[in-house]
């Protein structure tokens, strides 16, 4: 049994190997990215206001981290006393447990969010407070369906005679799917209004992706996204990106990145990123709730949102790896695309006036916080084009 | 038990109505509301008058308060007869014991504390609501014109409120029966009940906070309605809440009421197909009849947790007996083929009355949320309001999807127990 068991395994970890292979390929090739000092590419006092409001960023993050964690620890050990409010069975009681669990959270963090709101405004950043506090509210409540979809398809496949503790197997795939189905679907709910300009056609010819492009209003900042899977793959663009002081030119390179996401597959490879790290997650899950009963009972329903979160946690790192690769390969799309460095290289400059991000932060900012890589290896990025691209 | 509030309402009503006084009721009472209006304008000057003695002295002069009994007592009358909860032609001065509805005051002021006189408009304001939604704008409303354009100044009212329905549907009960229902009676004499203590409340003839437990305000009705198929049980000293789950409240209930809307469109159909099961064989069946008692017993479970009337987060299968606010539903009888036929048009009148009982629901959730959350507990009243209110959306949506073809009783009194009777 324990030969089978380790032959199992090995060929399991050969999979996930193979598939982390195939899912890291990448166009960008080799770079040797020339060192720049970010006090020659910025000024003294965009600098100086960026590193300062990016420091209260970080500031704000770690201590809502840090009570996030203090408040779900305090919550695995003594939250199962709130099952008395429920009449509902285990896995009702389990959903009011973990939604209990993350209301006391939003609860905690509610000074920091307003506190972050603050800090926006002092650098002359948008920000509403009605949003950090009544909005998160809403988000509050989509969040308690998402996960009382979750631990209803976790707690049914625990208490299903035959899979108990290894529910994991199953579920890992279910969410999987769920997450396709979200991707597939998102594009359609977000609406906008078509962006019409000439650039739109000539890009994606370029970068062979034909999607409508849409702009969204209601937003204070310049940014943009590309979302969906297969008909439903769209490119949204903020508004304020397509405001001043941004100009056309510099949108056609955004759009350029945006499309590179689509051009390349991003959203699938993400899809299969989740779903190589979804069974150790779960497997985890079930390891750590094993002592409280595992996931069939409501008691293991606290500490598994604990250690849920610490895992996350523990995985962002990971998954920002992931991220600033596929967000340094649609810059080096845009880059081909365009054949416009110089675009880039401002684009990238105004981010630090704009949306005040450090162009160079601290390793641990960079580990846990920067799923795009930073300003200055952006521009880095373009130099190195602009250098290999030169007659 | 609770002691009984000094504010209790008589009712010797014998339901029958003349015809003629019925249909020309409202033209019937403009002298009345004419008088009424005078005397209401009396009442707010003399009231800052006893308010301020009242302070002083902690009891309010004999002479106000005899004065404003009698206004509270007539409020009463003018209002029942108003609104066919009492048939004769009310006398214009409040007089005790004249009316077949009426209100028990104390004889003489007693003293109250001081410092709840002071601040009554304030205390005054949650139970304001309520009778809003149980009594509309018969408490005291009268309209003025200000610069030109009109605007509603409404003294003790509110918006579509249950003593309107009761009174719009008795109109039509009354002319063709000559008798008015007994539901719509009681559900009147109760909103009116309310008002007067909301009123006596205010205008310092108690400092006894308004009750709004519809049993203990029909304590002086003795016939009780029939025994209904569809009944609701749970106990009405179940009070502790936990503020937590109070403060979060309707968010922790969205996967209830997601998974609610879904069965309810199952259910749509299914209630579809017992129509014409019922239509042909005259029973409903029974696998679909099970299957919509069990959707309506989980919609009153999730009702009551939204609505604060019960404190445990309930399950997701409307299992019976596990909710401390439950439904007892019969088995399926045989139904008459004509009620089965027409029920959506049958059941206009019942829908009416749920919706102007939903305000005072929605009123009512709204205030023991903030109780709920200071006290971790809800007014025995309001709850026992909110169960009535739930009791009657429960049976009129057994109607509705035909799970019986008893009509909804109206009446906020328990029906009777078979044993009993």
């Amino acid at each position: 049994v324990t030969r089978s068991r380790a032959a199992l395994l090995l060929a399991f970890a050969a999979i996930w190997t193979v598939a982390i292979w195939l899912l890291w390929r990448s166009s960008v090739p080799a770079l040797h990215l020339p060192h720049l000092d970010e006090r020659a590419l910025f000024p003294p006092h965009i600098l100086h206001r960026a590193e300062s409001y990016s420091r209260g960023v970080r500031f704000f993050w770690l201590a809502q981290t840090v009570t996030q964690l203090a408040v779900l620890g305090l919550f695995a050990r003594y939250g199962v006393r709130w099952s008395r409010e429920s009449a509902a069975g285990p896995i009702g009681t389990g959903m009011l447990l973990a939604m209990i669990g993350f209301a006391l959270v939003w609860a905690a963090e509610l000074p920091f969010s307003v506190l972050s709101v603050w800090w926006r405004h002092r650098y002359g950043l948008s920000g509403s407070y009605v949003q950090a506090t009544i909005g998160n509210w809403f988000a509050l409540g989509v969040q308690f369906v998402l996960l009382c979809v979750a631990l209803a398809i976790v707690m049914r496949l625990a208490r299903t005679r035959g899979i108990g503790n290894r529910w994991w197997l199953p579920a890992a795939p279910v969410f999987v799917g769920i997450r396709t189905l979200l991707a597939f679907v998102a594009p359609w709910l977000l609406g906008g209004s078509a962006l019409h300009a000439r650039y739109v056609a000539q890009l994606e010819r370029l970068e062979h992706v034909h999607v409508p492009v849409r702009v969204l209003s209601g937003f204070s900042e310049p940014n943009a996204f590309s979302t969906g899977l297969g008909a439903s793959r769209r490119v949204f663009l903020w508004k304020p990106i397509l405001e001043r002081p941004f100009t056309p030119r510099l949108d056609r390179f955004v759009l350029a990145h945006e499309l590179g996401h689509l051009a390349h597959n991003h959203i699938w490879k993400s899809i299969g990123w989740y779903a190589l790290f979804a069974f150790p997650l779960a497997f985890l899950i079930a390891l750590a709730t094993r002592s409280r009963g595992g996931m069939g009972v409501a008691e293991a329903v606290p500490l598994a949102i604990f250690v849920y979160v610490v895992l996350q946690l523990a995985f962002l790192p990971l998954e920002n790896v992931v991220s600033r690769h596929f967000e340094a390969e649609a810059d080096w799309s845009a880059l081909r695309a365009t054949h416009d460095p110089t675009a880039g290289q401002q684009l990238f400059r105004l981010f630090a006036s704009e949306t005040l991000e450090d162009p160079n932060p601290p390793w641990w900012d960079y580990v846990f916080l920067e799923n795009h890589p930073t300003l200055m290896q952006r521009i880095e990025m373009t130099r190195y084009y602009a250098a290999t691209r030169a007659p | 038990m609770h002691e009984q509030h000094p504010i209790g309402l008589v009712v010797e009503d014998d339901y029958r109505r003349s015809r003629l006084t019925v249909f020309f009721r409202l033209l019937l009472a403009i002298p009345h509301l004419v008088w009424f209006f005078l005397w209401t304008i009396g009442v707010l000057v003399v009231s800052i008058v006893n308010w301020l003695i009242s302070i002083f002295t902690g009891k309010p002069p004999v002479s106000i308060h005899n004065f404003m009994c009698a206004y509270v007592r007539y409020q009463a009358h003018l209002g029942s007869y108003i609104s066919l909860v009492g048939n004769p032609y009310p006398g214009f001065t409040g007089e005790a014991g004249e009316y077949p509805i009426d209100v028990q005051v104390p004889e003489e002021p007693v003293a109250q504390r001081r410092w709840t006189i002071l601040i009554r408009i304030v205390l005054g304001i949650p139970a304001l609501f309520i009778s809003a939604a149980l009594a509309g704008s018969t408490g005291g409303s009268f309209s003025t014109s200000a610069g030109g354009s009109n605007r509603r100044t409404s003294g003790f009212s509110g918006g579509g409120a249950l003593l309107a329905v009761c009174a719009v549907l008795g109109w039509f009960a009354s002319l063709a029966r000559g008798r008015m229902p007994k539901g719509l009676r009681d559900a009147g004499a109760y909103a009116i009940g309310y008002t007067a203590q909301t009123t006596a409340y205010l205008l310092l003839v108690t400092d006894r906070y308004p009750n709004a437990d519809p049993t203990e305000m029909l304590v002086a009705v003795t016939d009780r309605p029939p025994r209904h198929p569809v009944r609701v049980v749970g106990d009405s000293y179940d009070l502790r809440r936990s503020r937590l789950t109070v403060f979060f409240r309707i968010l922790l209930a969205l996967p209830h009421l997601i998974w609610l809307t879904l069965w309810g469109i199952a259910v749509l159909f299914a209630a579809i197909a017992q129509w014409f099961a019922t239509l042909f064989t005259g029973t409903p069946a029974r696998g679909l009849h099970r299957f919509i008692s069990t959707y309506i017993r989980y919609r009153l479970h999730v009702a009551a947790f939204v609505l604060l009337v019960a404190n445990p987060f309930p399950g997701f299968t409307g299992e019976a007996g596990v909710y401390p606010l439950d439904l007892e539903v019969d088995g399926p009888q045989p139904q008459n083929r004509w009620k089965t036929g027409f029920r959506i048009v049958l059941a206009i009148p019942a829908l009416l009355v749920n919706a102007a009982l939903g305000g005072a629901l929605i009123a009512a959730a709204v205030l023991t949320w903030f109780y709920a959350l200071v006290k971790g507990s809800a007014p025995w009243g309001l709850r026992n309001l909110s169960a009535y209110a739930l009791r009657y959306d429960a049976q009129t949506n057994a109607y509705g999807f035909l799970v019986t073809d008893v009509y909804p009783h109206a009446s906020p009194l328990e029906g009777e127990d078979p044993a009993a009777a």
